[in-house]
């Protein structure tokens, strides 16, 4: 695509290419946009918006000078720079064109005049300010309404960049170039449940496995790690349920108030221990997990969640980086060797003891 | 006893207790399978299991013969013959009427090196002329089972014939009938002897397939590997194939109204006779019965398990069900067509998963385990069931002639005494036809017979403990976890389980789903008929004859069984939750509670009793 001269383009146009400018999330959602997977329609603002923010409001360079040389252990002067650093951006004003752009974009979700509500999430620029962004963890604003907040929330994910945790951490890698981060914006699903799924058994490596966290409402339990979710663990193979364990979910994320923000509630003690997942739902997720993994090729750690009507949504997709390996397989040799092993008289140690 | 130290999570052999009344069990049993002082320091720091896969109740002193007999075999095959290198062969035990077993390993490694070349050796020359080694097989099988069937147990009569005066070679009936019972046993020490000559490597190849998977893809449940394995056309399944396709020829004739549920086979043999579609079905099932009806009412080792041709309730209640689906409109065939579709899916996409380098060693492995299964599946049908019936039946006309002369009061009473002294009662009984003089024997054995009997209807109610001895670190004895599934997982659980409330037993899990309903124990296949709609079937092992059973039950759990076990294969293809290999549901449930069974998970939960 060509979308130099604009900062803000619509996700189904992105591709892997793109990730350099708009960031991994919003290119892997063009991606899957492209792979026929169900995503909520949203759009992207390219990382130069953030760069274009800092210069025009004249903090590039005092915020490069301000973390130079700071050491990731000092967090007395990291706290007090991440401070001051966010006040500054807070009070600048975020470029005219760019809120123009994330206006109309924005407008394009809803029907006229109608102010729906989105999730704005920041877009990291390669794998090492992808775990910077996690280390800042505040990198979702979930059932943000009208064009305004969404420009105050594209602004929160920049300052998000500047989190004591993130500074810390690009100190820690000595990065040296300036930070920079593209915005995800997408049309806010309303979310039943929902959760983390990967295309392979992450703890054990078992590539014919699928493994699906899940949890009642808003991912953002789950991600946090402040719930036990439902655990299911389903064979590829035959779509068998092979392991599952149903744990007591005591809170979940919901709407707040008019629709706008989420909110942390206790989950009615009646549905606590319910599972999450119908098997339909779990057919689904299996399918989708075949479809996410053959089209990028690599083991996949996807996001999803189901909303009110019963219909499935990706939210995010990245590659599983750290699998166990399984044991090592054994050396080419011939069945009969093999069997030997198992009864004791071969140089494997295939089975048997 | 209560004294003895405390070994590990399962108790001493040596702790176990007498149970009140069975003071002198053990006069049914050989002097040396007990666990005696002079061995104590050895029996009481090994690891001991209860085998209730094949001995679920306490042995009667005539069915020892199917421990040592087996025991001398497989121990032959495997420490002798093919010198499996850190195994020799298994060690038994009676406690109070049941059996626990443990194999003897072979620790030194100068010595496992040395059986290595031995079993490489041997291993590999059977493995590379299976076919024609198994054809063969078959062929020295059948002559066994046809010798044991028609061997003749002589009569003593009054007067000897002419020919014995006038033909040399014709000896007196008291040498033919002693000749007869010492050939009987023989006759079945050798078809154990071929029992066990193809199921280690059978077991084996079978073992290495499963641990190739498991290296790879360790989630892969046991059930899939069984299924890419077995055959579709084995043995096992032709009885009741044969069953249903005389449920449909009565159907088409109109012979089916005689099937009417409830009724037992002789009252619908004596409605068929009275029509010409009736008759002509029984000569139908005639034809059937050689050799489909040499299945076994039972699984155990135990002359209680007679053929379906000596008892044909179960392939009666079997047509009832069957003809009743037809009418039903049901479809009661074997899916062959889409088992073999899912085997063949399965084996491809497993293996598409695999490695380039694991993907060979899986094509030859599948292909070595689809060529030595059929052998672990059919062994059962030749020896377990056709021969083994046969052989407890000749036993019966043994007894027989004993009754006959007042030493035993049923032919049946023979199982009450030990092999041995069924021959000391044969050599007083032909001393005294031959003497003329008064017996003792029918004053000596008739008590001795009814003490048995009163002492094992009391051992009955006695409940094993799993294991016994010292808890191994681990189990590594090829034979223990191939045939009984008895890893050192499955050990720690027994151990845990030991101490624990009791209320969650863990198995392997054998087929998938999960279900809750009221539990019914069965110990003995006479407790079948009781056997209600939606039940959950619980049982020490269950026997390919319970087929019919199974279109009843909800879901099945058993003692003792890997995920190859008859259950376990059952369950699979009537898609019913299974968990096998839970060592002790039979002592912990008892029938009424309502039990989950979690097949997916191998976990059995007693929740209650139902009704309560």
């Amino acid at each position: 695509m060509s979308a130099a001269e604009t900062h803000c383009v619509p996700l189904a146009q992105l591709r892997r290419a793109d990730a350099a400018r708009f960031g991994g999330k919003s290119a892997s959602l063009g991606e899957l946009l492209a792979a026929q997977v169900p995503v909520p329609p949203g759009f992207a603002l390219a990382a130069d918006a953030f760069t274009r923010f800092l210069e025009e409001a004249g903090l590039a360079g005092r915020v490069a000078t301000a973390v130079a040389g700071l050491a990731p252990g000092d967090t007395e002067r990291v706290g007090a720079v991440a401070k001051a650093i966010g006040e500054e951006m807070r009070s600048a004003p975020v470029p005219a064109a760019v809120i123009a752009e994330v206006g109309r974009r924005y407008a394009e979700l809803g029907r006229s005049g109608e102010e729906v509500a989105v999730a704005v999430r920041s877009s990291a620029l390669g794998e090492d300010s992808e775990e910077a962004t996690f280390a800042g963890q505040q990198d979702s604003y979930l059932w943000v309404r009208g064009a305004h907040e969404v420009a105050d929330a594209v602004r929160d994910c920049w300052v998000s960049l500047y989190s004591p945790q993130a500074i810390s951490y690009r100190a820690r890698l000595g990065a040296t170039a300036p930070a920079a981060m593209g915005v995800t914006v997408q049309l806010m699903v309303d979310a039943a449940l929902s959760g983390v799924m990967f295309t392979c058994n992450p703890l054990s490596g078992d590539p014919s496995m699928v493994a699906v966290n899940a949890s009642w409402g808003l991912g953002l339990a789950v991600v946090g790690g402040e719930v036990t979710p439902d655990y299911y663990l389903l064979s590829k193979v035959t779509g068998e349920l092979v392991r599952q364990s149903i744990s007591a979910k005591e809170i979940e994320y919901v709407p707040g108030a008019g629709g706008r923000g989420a909110i942390r509630v206790d989950v009615d003690p009646a549905r606590r221990e319910q599972p999450c997942l119908e098997r339909e739902h779990l057919d689904e997720l299996l399918e989708l997990a075949r479809v996410v993994q053959r089209h990028f090729g690599s083991h996949q750690d996807v996001e999803w969640a189901i909303d009110r009507e019963g219909r499935l949504f990706v939210l995010q997709s990245r590659p599983v980086t750290a699998v166990a390996k399984p044991a090592s397989p054994p050396p080419p040799t011939s069945a009969i060797e093999l069997v030997m092993g198992t009864f004791g008289a071969g140089g494997t140690a295939a089975g048997g003891a | 006893m209560a004294t003895s130290t405390p070994v590990g999570a399962f108790p001493s052999p040596y702790s176990i207790e007498t149970p009140p009344g069975c003071e002198g069990w053990e006069e049914m049993y050989p002097y040396h399978a007990f666990f005696a002082e002079a061995r104590r320091e050895k029996d009481e720091n090994r690891f001991w299991f209860w085998n209730s896969m094949h001995f679920p109740l306490p042995m009667s002193a005539f069915d020892v013969a199917c421990i040592d007999s087996p025991y001398q075999a497989v121990g032959a095959w495997q420490n002798r013959v093919f010198a499996v290198p850190p195994a020799m062969g298994i060690d038994y035990r009676v406690v109070n009427g049941y059996i626990y077993i443990s194999g003897n390993p072979v620790t030194d490694p100068a010595k496992i090196a040395e059986r290595a070349e031995f079993f490489q050796r041997r291993a590999g020359y059977y493995y590379s002329n299976w076919d024609e080694l198994y054809a063969r097989w078959r062929e020295k099988v059948q002559a066994l089972i046809d010798e044991v069937t028609n061997l003749p147990v002589s009569e003593l009569p009054e007067y000897e014939p002419d020919e014995v005066m006038f033909d040399d070679a014709r000896n007196s009936a008291f040498i033919d009938l002693l000749d007869g019972y010492q050939r009987t046993l023989r006759l079945g020490e050798l078809m154990w002897q071929q029992h066990f000559e193809f199921l280690l490597l059978g077991y084996g190849a079978y073992a290495t397939f499963a641990e190739l998977l498991k290296s790879n893809l360790p989630d892969i449940p046991d059930q899939h590997i069984a299924q890419m394995v077995a055959g579709i056309d084995v043995i096992l399944f032709r009885p009741d194939a044969e069953l249903r396709r005389l449920a449909r020829l009565a159907l088409a004739s109109g012979a089916d109204a005689a099937f009417v549920e409830g009724r037992g086979p002789a009252a619908i043999e004596a409605e068929l006779v009275l029509s010409e579609a009736g008759r002509s079905w029984l000569e139908e099932l005639e034809k059937v019965k050689d050799p489909w009806f040499n299945m076994a009412t039972g699984d155990g080792l135990s002359h209680d398990y007679t053929s379906w041709l000596d008892d044909p309730a179960i392939p009666y209640a079997s047509l009832i069900g069957h003809i009743a689906a037809l009418r039903a409109g049901q479809q009661i065939e074997r899916p062959t067509e889409e088992i073999q579709r899912e085997r063949d899916r399965l084996a491809h996409e497993y293996r598409s998963l695999l490695d380039e380098q694991a993907q060979g060693a899986f094509d030859e492995l599948l292909k070595l385990s689809r060529t030595v299964f059929p052998y672990v599946e059919e062994h059962k049908f030749y020896c377990d069931y056709w021969f083994l019936t046969r052989w407890w039946n000749k036993l019966r006309e043994f007894g027989a002639l004993l009754a006959a002369h007042g030493y035993l009061e049923d032919s049946e009473d023979i199982f009450q005494l030990g092999r041995h002294e069924v021959a000391a009662a044969l050599d007083e009984l032909v001393l005294m036809w031959a003497t003329g003089g008064e017996p003792l024997g029918p004053h000596h054995w008739p008590p001795i017979v009814a003490r048995r009997k009163q002492l094992l209807a009391r051992l009955s109610e006695w409940t094993p403990p799993p294991a016994l001895g010292v808890t191994p670190e681990a189990v590594t004895d090829p034979m223990t976890i191939m045939l009984w599934g008895v890893t050192t997982q499955r050990v720690k659980e027994w151990a845990r389980a030991a101490g624990g409330n009791g209320n969650e037993l863990i198995g392997a899990a054998a087929s998938p789903g999960t279900v809750e309903g009221p539990a019914r124990v069965v110990r003995t296949h006479g407790e079948l008929a009781d056997v209600r709609e939606g039940e959950i079937l619980v049982c020490t092992i269950t026997s390919p004859a319970w087929a019919p059973i199974f279109s009843k039950i909800k879901a099945a759990v058993t003692d003792i069984g890997g995920v190859m076990s008859h259950a376990a294969i059952v369950c699979r293809e009537y898609g019913m939750p299974a968990v096998v290999g839970t060592g002790r549901a039979t002592s912990q449930i008892r029938t009424g509670q309502l039990i989950r069974v979690d097949g997916t998970n191998g976990v059995v939960t007693i929740l209650g009793d139902s009704g309560a």
